[in-house]
């Protein structure tokens, strides 16, 4: 049997740390590169936004291992190379979240530990009934599997792709409260993930904390490709610099981006990014 | 089943050379048609914004036709021409992000190559070296496994013979055309590997070497196999980048301790993730097995 360490490592090698969410250029929500104009980017400056905490494990261009293999593990026609796919992505998923569930449980506001785990649907109501994501979420990632429930399915209403609605999914349960993860594979312009966490408010959830796998970058528009480029290129697993959110001021690097958020809420930002900013709070993920 | 007219189509898009190759694979296999993005009507994810690349006179005259003629002659020479369309395509290959739209084979790939692993290193060997090649080869034969060499001189070649003389498989992946042999003093290797095994080149069958065919092919070398083995390399060998390659697919590398102790590049890749050091052949099979056949997760 292979452990999750030695199947996750070597996605290292092309998977991107995100930078801190509301640093100078960085979307507070999606973590998308900005001009700095805003707190946030266009799109989730102009929609619902109905997560409480976005956190993407990784960057990814249109191009690349990752964008790949985010694609290859729904469209791969060889079972053998599939079935591989899902287990490194499990893997992945698997070793990110005993490190940092409690990052973005904090940052949700719904403690260290979500009641359930769910993913987003895909837009096709068809290719949902067999979709990859459900099986390494719910049967093959250990810290997810067993509060795996499905909850949402793809409702007949007709929209757009990009626009935020919550009535795009159907929720098949009363959640009575209850603080949900919600997992997707990739963040394009979060139309379908927020419109899924939307769904489960309006099934009565607790805070929804968002992880996907891929924050997707178009590296052709303005300078988004050549500011993916100049990232590390090698990930982090580490607590601090992973995802560095200012959660996570135990390591050095953590530090600085949190001195950098404080810096700016203080005494540039509108005093309304500064209440944004004390949900963070600043507290070490170990 | 290849379907000779989307096989035209994708040779002339790529000889239009509109975008790198393994975009073009990329946009051609989620159209799921070398056709459609020939004509404009499939165009990827960052161009749908600014869909005027090209001007509609450019992308006429194109004699499909006459592209199909070139395909058969091919074929009549007995080169098998396999794009990413078809099923025939390498299952391993086609995980990785980089893999070429169009492959060249002379003798045939089995479903077996699945299990494959890349043994590589410097074209000039020690005789040590090469003795490791061979019972690296000779022990993956035996574990079930195809290697894969480049046939350069040196490690690849004893690669190869390795495989051979153990009665197993062994795939060539040439840096040049598959009309030509380089060295010209593998030419009979080639033949021999061509008529029991597979020859595979992804580039036009008159391609000579140049500086960026072998960095291109070892892309393939490593996208066609489940793990890479570096049994002997300087730092300026062409072995130390398809390890890189290969980390940047995700596949384990596997290094031999003595390359290690020898060879600083060797000793700090040791440290990458996904980096493995071995000091006996025996132990790299039951590596591959756990890593690329996993079954489940532990913790």
């Amino acid at each position: 049997m292979a452990t999750v360490r030695e199947l996750s490592e070597p996605y290292s090698a092309f998977m991107r740390n995100p930078l801190p969410p509301g640093a100078p250029g960085v979307c507070e929500v999606c973590l998308r590169f900005t001009d700095g104009s805003f707190p946030t980017c266009y799109p989730c400056g102009h929609r619902a936004r109905y997560a409480d905490a976005v956190l993407p494990l990784s960057y990814t261009g249109y191009d690349g291992q990752l964008y790949h293999v985010l694609a290859q593990y729904k469209r791969q026609r060889n079972q053998t190379v599939a079935r591989q796919l899902r287990l490194q992505l499990a893997a992945v998923l698997w070793r990110f979240l005993d490190t940092h569930e409690r990052c973005l449980g904090r940052a949700a506001g719904a403690g260290s530990r979500f009641d359930i785990v769910t993913t987003v649907p895909s837009s096709d109501a068809v290719r949902d009934e067999m979709h990859p994501l459900r099986s390494i979420v719910g049967e093959l990632a250990g810290p997810t599997r067993d509060r795996f429930q499905r909850l949402l399915t793809r409702s007949t209403l007709e929209a757009e792709k990009r626009d935020v609605v919550a009535e795009k999914f159907a929720p098949s349960a009363e959640l009575s409260g209850a603080s949900v993860l919600l997992i997707d594979d990739t963040w394009v312009s979060g139309g379908s993930v927020q419109s899924a966490a939307g769904a489960l408010k309006v099934a009565g959830s607790g805070a929804v904390g968002v992880l996907v796998f891929g924050r997707l970058i178009d590296q052709a528009y303005e300078d988004q490709g050549e500011r993916l480029a100049a990232l590390p290129k090698q990930f982090d697993w580490e607590p601090a610099r992973s995802h560095a959110r200012p959660d996570c001021v135990a390591q050095p690097l953590g530090r600085v981006a949190a001195a950098v958020i404080s810096w700016i809420s203080v005494e540039h930002q509108p005093s309304s990014r500064a209440v944004s900013w004390s949900r963070w709070g600043r507290r070490s993920c170990s | 089943m290849t379907d000779l007219y989307e096989t035209a189509a994708l040779i002339a898009l790529l000889r239009r050379g509109d975008r790198p190759w393994h975009q073009e694979a990329a946009l051609v296999e989620e159209a799921g048609s070398a056709a459609a993005v020939l004509s404009g009507e499939h165009v990827g994810p960052s161009e749908a914004s600014t869909p005027q690349l090209f001007g509609a006179t450019d992308r006429a005259a194109v004699d499909l036709p006459a592209v199909e003629g070139e395909v058969r002659q091919w074929e009549a020479e007995g080169m098998q021409v396999v794009s990413v369309l078809d099923d025939e395509y390498p299952e391993n290959l086609r995980a990785v992000f980089n893999r070429p739209p169009l492959l060249f084979i002379r003798g045939e790939l089995i479903v077996r190559d699945v299990r494959s692993v890349a043994i590589v290193g410097t074209r000039r060997a020690s005789k040590a070296g090469e003795t490791r090649a061979g019972a690296i080869a000779r022990h993956m034969t035996e574990a079930g496994f195809t290697v894969l060499s480049g046939l350069a001189a040196g490690i690849d070649t004893a690669s190869h013979r390795g495989a051979l003389t153990a009665g197993g498989r062994t795939i060539a992946v040439l840096g040049t055309g598959l009309r030509r042999s380089y060295p010209a003093s593998n030419a009979e290797l080639q033949e021999e590997i061509a008529a029991q095994c597979a020859v595979v080149s992804q580039f036009w069958p008159d391609q000579p070497p140049t500086k960026t065919t072998f960095p291109r092919r070892n892309v393939t070398m490593s996208g066609l196999s489940l793990a890479t083995v570096v049994v002997e390399a300087s730092h300026t060998s062409g072995a130390r980048m398809q390890a890189r390659l290969a980390l940047e697919h995700g596949r384990p590398v596997v290094l031999l301790d003595s390359l290690v102790e020898q060879h600083a590049w060797a000793s700090s890749y040791a440290k990458r993730p996904g980096t493995y050091v071995i000091s006996e052949p025996d132990e790299i099979s039951g590596l591959i097995e756990r890593l690329a056949f996993a079954e489940a997760l532990s913790a």
